[in-house]
């Protein structure tokens, strides 16, 4: 059986910290090791951030929710910011660096496995899976 | 606890900024982050030593304000570096390949 734990967070920049500390805390929990917890915490805090910074208003909450199985870690981020193009997506590009496109490339290079399911005019879910070795 | 606190200097010997952190750069605390770049900047175009022995996290809109100035300072023929980062920092850093930057 796996345990589920959900969180609704409002969607205002001090409280992304919050999500970083229970997300690393489940992560403990679930066994894995200080780097792998901080790979968690880094790409859970980037999807957290691309919901304050894109669309979501302060009063609306968006949801995370973990789910703690045998073998692995499934955080599910989702938002109803209205959703993006997920085609639109560029890498960033170290020629030519600029500020943003950072976080999404960060949550690829952490997590085992990254899916990203945009509905234009509703919102945008990010589900990521780390294994536990 | 989850706070972002910084001292700038100007290190007249070595004709750069030395700013020293500690605590985390996230998307509360980055505007105080570039701020800070910015107003130190505008005071002295000098280059600038960011120091991260006591940063213990930092996030793709931190980068990204690094990445803002790092842009603004090269046209003026200056450097903006990182020290000492820890080995979660450091991991990040290397993912973005701005190790190759800004170390």
């Amino acid at each position: 059986m796996a345990d589920l734990l959900k969180f609704s967070i409002p969607g205002k920049p001090e409280y992304v910290g919050v999500v970083r500390l229970a997300v690393s805390s489940a992560a403990n929990c679930a066994g894995f090791s200080m780097e792998a917890i901080e790979d968690i915490k880094v790409a859970v805090s980037e999807a957290c951030t691309n919901v304050v910074l894109h669309g979501t208003t302060e009063e609306n909450c968006y949801e995370v929710e973990c789910k703690i199985e045998k073998d692995k870690l499934i955080i599910l981020v989702t938002d109803l910011c209205g959703g993006y193009d997920t085609e639109k997506y560029l890498e960033p590009c170290l020629d030519k660096p600029k500020e943003g496109g950072l976080g999404i490339f960060i949550i690829r290079a952490l997590m085992d496995e990254v899916d990203i399911l945009s509905k234009l005019g509703e919102g945008t879910k990010i589900q990521m899976v780390k294994y536990l070795l | 606890m989850m706070s972002l606190q910084i001292v700038s200097s100007f290190d007249e010997e070595n004709d750069h900024w030395k700013i020293e952190l500690s605590g985390e750069i996230d998307i509360s605390t980055a505007k105080i982050f570039r701020e800070t770049l910015e107003k130190v900047y505008q005071e002295k175009q000098k280059d600038i030593s960011l120091y991260f022995d006591q940063l213990t996290y930092i996030d793709s809109t931190g980068l990204g304000v690094i990445i803002g100035a790092y842009g603004k300072m090269k046209e003026k023929n200056n450097r903006i570096q990182i020290l000492n980062p820890k080995q979660n920092i450091k991991k990040l850093l290397t993912i973005t390949s701005l190790d190759q930057i800004l170390l």
